[in-house]
């Protein structure tokens, strides 16, 4: 049964990936909206971090469900 | 290892602070004490700050007073339009809580939005407020119509997106200040000397005022789309 509590809990946190690669691309675009024009940097960076933080939500449900996982699963 | 598991499950559970001894016993726990704490210190600044105010021949520090608060209030009016600027107090008030509340590990003590009531409270809060604004604005038989805008096809997702907004907000702010909590204790554990510092300026000071920020601004971001 720890086997596959320890499976079922890392099989959650596998959504990390969906941020890592959105939270990247979602930078890269930044930068070169920057590098085009470099007087609009604040309304770019507000924006950046806005979508950074509401990416980062998903990544933030699977570590709190493999986290439940852990604690309450006997 | 054991030690670890220990410390970890110590730093997850929410424990009772003290007892108020009248109508056989009300447990409080530690996050309702330290909110009490963090309002006790949020008061006294609000009264150190506008103590002695003047219409002319003002002192540096209600200028910056001043600059700060026409700062704060610019920014929610252009997120919220001219008529939102009757919610703006509530929004400072609690971006001012969650800010310090996160911030308040760096001073010893526990941060009540580690517990799972404290958010769900505040996630609650605000969607109330974001419904009651449609219904003001809007009265009643036009709130219940704007489910079925833009095309009545979809009305169920809106139904369904007055339970998943409120959610999305608790979990997000609980899911990062657990994570903090667990790495920071995990850090503390294995090299307790030099290492916690920069991790606890980037987990408490950096991740605490952006979870703030975020959740203050999807809130007036709700309320902007239930006024239009």
């Amino acid at each position: 049964m720890t086997g596959l509590i320890a499976i079922g809990a890392a099989v959650a946190v596998i959504t990390g990936i969906g941020a890592g690669l959105g939270i990247g691309m979602a930078t890269s675009k930044a930068v070169d909206a920057i590098a085009r024009q470099p007087e609009a940097d604040g309304k770019i960076t507000k924006a950046l971090l806005l979508g950074c933080a509401l990416a980062e939500a998903t990544a933030i449900y699977g570590f709190v469900i493999g986290l439940l996982i852990i604690l309450f699963l006997k | 290892m054991d030690g670890l598991v220990d410390s970890l499950m110590e730093e997850l559970n929410c424990q009772v602070a003290f007892t108020i001894p009248i109508f056989g016993g009300i447990d409080v726990l530690e996050s309702v004490a330290v909110t009490w704490i963090i309002m006790g210190i949020m008061m006294v600044a609000t009264l150190i700050l506008v103590h002695g105010l003047k219409v002319r021949k003002i002192g540096t520090k209600q200028a910056v007073l001043e600059s700060g608060f026409t700062f704060i209030w610019n920014f929610f009016e252009e997120l919220l339009g001219k008529e939102g600027t009757d919610y703006i107090p509530y929004l400072i008030t609690v971006v001012l809580y969650i800010g310090i509340a996160n911030m308040i590990g760096l001073l010893g003590f526990k941060s009540p939005t580690k517990d799972l009531n404290v958010t769900i409270s505040l996630a609650v809060m605000s969607i109330i407020l974001v419904e009651v604004a449609g219904i003001r604005k809007k009265g009643v038989k036009g709130w219940i119509k704007s489910f079925a805008e833009p095309i009545p096809i979809i009305a169920p997702i809106n139904v369904l997106e007055l339970f998943i907004r409120p959610l999305s907000l608790c979990m997000r702010l609980f899911g990062n200040v657990l994570g903090a909590v667990v790495v920071m204790a995990l850090i503390k554990y294995l090299v307790p000397l030099v290492a916690p510092l920069p991790f606890s300026f980037y987990f408490d000071i950096f991740d605490g005022v952006i979870q703030a920020y975020v959740f203050v601004f999807l809130t007036s971001l709700y309320i902007k789309e239930a006024i239009e």
